[in-house]
Parts: C-alpha cells; structure tokens; sequence
C-alpha cells in the first residue's frame, strides 16, 4: 500500500500557489487570476525511482501576508511545507526570515521547501540584487507559467518524506 | 392748442388699435398664467388629454413593446441563469418540501394500512424485531421503505486528514480527497464555535449523510444513501463504537492493509 503525505502551500496573497499545484497536478496553467478561500485539496500520486510511490495530498490555503493568521488546525499534521513568494514582488519575501522562524519553532521536524514563483518575470540583474535575501534561504525558483523545476520541487519533497 | 397736445391728441387717434391689442394680448396672458401656475386648472386642462394617450398606449403595448421586452426577458434570463435559479431556488423548495410533505402522508397512510390490514410472517418478525430493539414498528418499515446503505467507511487522522483505511461498496469519489476536504471542514466549523469538547457530527450532501464519529486520534466518516433518522444514526454509533472496541482499532492504526480489511469485514453488510 503507497503512504499518503499531507503537503501544505503557503504564502501571500497571489504569489501563485494555486498555480504551482495546478501545474504540478494537471499540468495546466490559466492567467486568470480566482483567489483561493479556506482551503482546497489536490492529490497526486508520484513515483519516486527505486523506492515504492507516494501519494501526496496537497493543501492549498488561502493566502494570508502574516504566517499566524493562518488558521492553526490547517496545519495540523501536515508532513512538509512550500512556503511560495513572488520573486518579482519583493513585499512578499520581505518577512521571509520571521516567517520561516515562525514554522520551525511550531513544526520543528517538518522539512520546508522555500519556492520563488514567477521566475518567468525575474531576470539576473534583478536575482543578484536580492541575493542576500535568495541565496540563504531559498531552496527552488519555479515558475508555474511555464513549469520549470515545478516537478523537481515536489519530487525532492517527496524524497524526504519518505 | 399747443403743439404737444395736438400730437397727443393724433397719438391717441393713430395708436388706439395698438392699445386695445395690447391689453387683450395682457388679457390673454393673465389667464394663461392663471392656468399653467394652478394645479388645479393645469390638471384640468392637461389631465383628459393624458388619460386619453394612455388609454392608446396600454391598448398598443402588447403591439409596440410586447416583443421588444419579450425578447429583452429571454436575453436576461439566459445571461443570468445562475440569479434566476438564485431567485427561483426558495420558491421551489418550499414546492418540493409541500410535494415530500403530501408524498410522505401517503406513505404513511400506506403504512397504516399495511400494519392494520396484512397479517404475513414479515410483519410477524417485524414486530417481534419491533419489541426486541424497542423500535417502533412504524420506524422499522420506513427504514425497510426507505433502504438506508453505508456507502463508504473511512478512518481518518484527525489534525492531518489522511486516510488510515477505507473502504466503499461503490467507488464514490477519492476517499484521499474526501478525507482532506472533511477534516479541513471540521477543522474551520469547530475553529470558529470554539468551544472545547464539540465535533462537527454530521454533513449533509445531496442525497449522501455523512455520520461522524470522533474518537481521540481519530474520527471514522460513514457515509450513508437513503433516510438517516434519529434511530439509525443511534444504531450507527452504537456499530461504529462496537467496531472500535472490538477490532482494537487504536492497536492497528499504523498498519493500514489490516485496518481495511477489519473495516470491510465489519462494514460489508448492509443491516445495521
């Protein structure tokens, strides 16, 4: 029987997840904007090579600008975290670091994935501008446009997971 | 005579008309006042010609603007069906809820005559059942009427969401998702009543109840097709705990493949 995982997206207000999900589920993308309320639930079941598969329940919850306004009970349980900024918004990475603190100190065994959405609208220049923020803490840039690295997030996710 | 009296004088001859004009003209002109500054005499004046065109009007409406709002109509409805079903929607439910109430008369009086006027070996068990269970006769045939199923049985982790077994006659939907979506649901209702010790005990969904049963780490969703009544949900909680105690579900909460089998074994059969 393949073990089930619960994964939580989080993050601000139209940094993309439900893109990122729709991306890495459906293979799909729409530029049209619909702001997710409460929560919804995705499923995917991947294979990970030499190892059985993996079902991976992920929740999408709404976006919120401060980690502790999210409602706790969503959290619960959950096996690993994306916490997902726009890259091309510097408001939404700015309280990166307390964020981050925030869930290490209430989930400290929970691995979490930092994931820069929108890589699509980011250039070098402008990388190496924030690197001070980027190189320490975040670990994939994405972008759910046009589906780089959405894959290998979720796959290096589950990997740990199991 | 002096020379300005003489002029006066050819004045008054030559402008006579003009003046006499002039002063009908100032006559005419009072009474027209009169009339527009007065209600009273404007309605008068202006109120018969009104009725009169619109008498016309109402007589040609159906002519001149019947097809123009017609089609209006059409037009609107088609753009905003999910208003008019908004609009519709209580009005058809309290005609259904008149047609269930007239339906289920007539199936209560074909109950009683079925009780009152039928001797057979059903009835006989079902009253000796009746006298057993302590269940009123009358209750045991609208459950037989109304053939009440379990659908599906999960056991789910509470906080989490995820599916520790699961087990459906018919695949209804992914157990995965369902689980996910229950438990994020009873997540936010018992959130916002805040307080300790309540469950989110029931869901209803269509045509499917969805009994709730809490347990410390974990919570079993049965979901059931036909009537829920207050007598089975009863007989129901009495099953589901039955099961918990009897299975040692809590000892099998880690090995999935065994909690399934358990669940099926236990659930498989209809009656409850």
């Amino acid at each position: 029987m393949k073990a089930s995982k619960k994964i939580v997206i989080i993050g601000h207000f139209g940094v993309g997840k439900t893109s990122l999900i729709r991306r890495f589920v459906e293979n799909t993308f729409s530029e049209d904007y619909q702001v997710t309320i409460g929560v919804h639930i995705s499923k995917k079941t991947i294979e990970i090579p030499e190892q059985e598969s993996i079902s991976l329940i992920i929740w999408d919850l709404e976006g919120q600008d401060d980690l502790k306004k999210t409602r706790s009970s969503y959290l619960l349980g959950t096996n690993g975290f994306i916490y997902v900024f726009d890259s091309s918004k510097p408001l939404t990475f700015e309280n990166l670091n307390s964020e981050l603190k925030f869930l290490k100190e209430n989930y400290p065994n929970v691995p979490v994935k930092v994931v820069g959405n929108k890589m699509d609208l980011v250039n070098k220049t402008y990388l190496a501008q924030y690197s001070s923020v980027f190189k320490p803490l975040v670990d994939f840039f994405v972008s759910a446009k046009t589906g780089s690295r959405v894959e290998s997030l979720f796959s290096k996710l589950a990997k740990e997971l199991i | 005579m002096n020379q300005d009296e003489k002029l006066s004088i050819i004045k008054d001859i030559l402008l006579t008309d003009e003046r006499e004009f002039v002063s009908s003209i100032e006559n005419k002109i009072k009474i027209l006042e009169n009339t527009v500054n007065k209600r009273d005499n404007l309605s008068a004046k202006v109120n018969p010609i009104i009725d009169e065109k619109l008498k016309t009007f109402i007589k040609e409406i159906p002519d001149t603007l019947g097809p123009t709002i017609t089609e209006a109509l059409k037009e609107e409805i088609k753009n905003s069906k999910d208003a008019v079903v908004e609009a519709l929607f209580p009005i058809l439910g309290q005609m259904v809820k008149r047609y269930v109430q007239h339906e289920m008369k007539l199936l209560s009086e074909k109950i009683n005559n079925q009780v009152n006027n039928t001797f057979s070996f059903k009835r006989f068990f079902r009253k000796t059942k009746s006298k057993a269970s302590g269940i009123n006769e009358s209750d045991l045939i609208l459950q037989e009427q109304t053939n009440t199923k379990i659908e599906q049985a999960i056991i789910i982790e509470k906080g989490s969401g995820l599916v520790l077994a699961e087990f459906s006659k018919n695949k209804m939907a992914d157990e995965d998702m369902v689980a996910g979506m229950l438990t994020a649901i009873k997540s936010f209702v018992e959130d916002a009543f805040k307080k300790e010790g309540q469950n989110l005990q029931y869901i209803e969904y269509d045509l499917y109840h969805i009994h709730l049963q809490n347990f410390s780490s974990f919570y079993i969703a049965i979901v059931v097709s036909g009537a829920y009544n207050i007598v089975y949900k009863d007989k129901l909680e009495d099953k589901i705990l039955k099961f918990a105690s009897n299975q040692k579900v809590i000892s099998t909460l880690k090995n999935k493949s065994l909690l399934t089998k358990k669940l099926e074994d236990f659930f498989k059969n209809e009656g409850i």
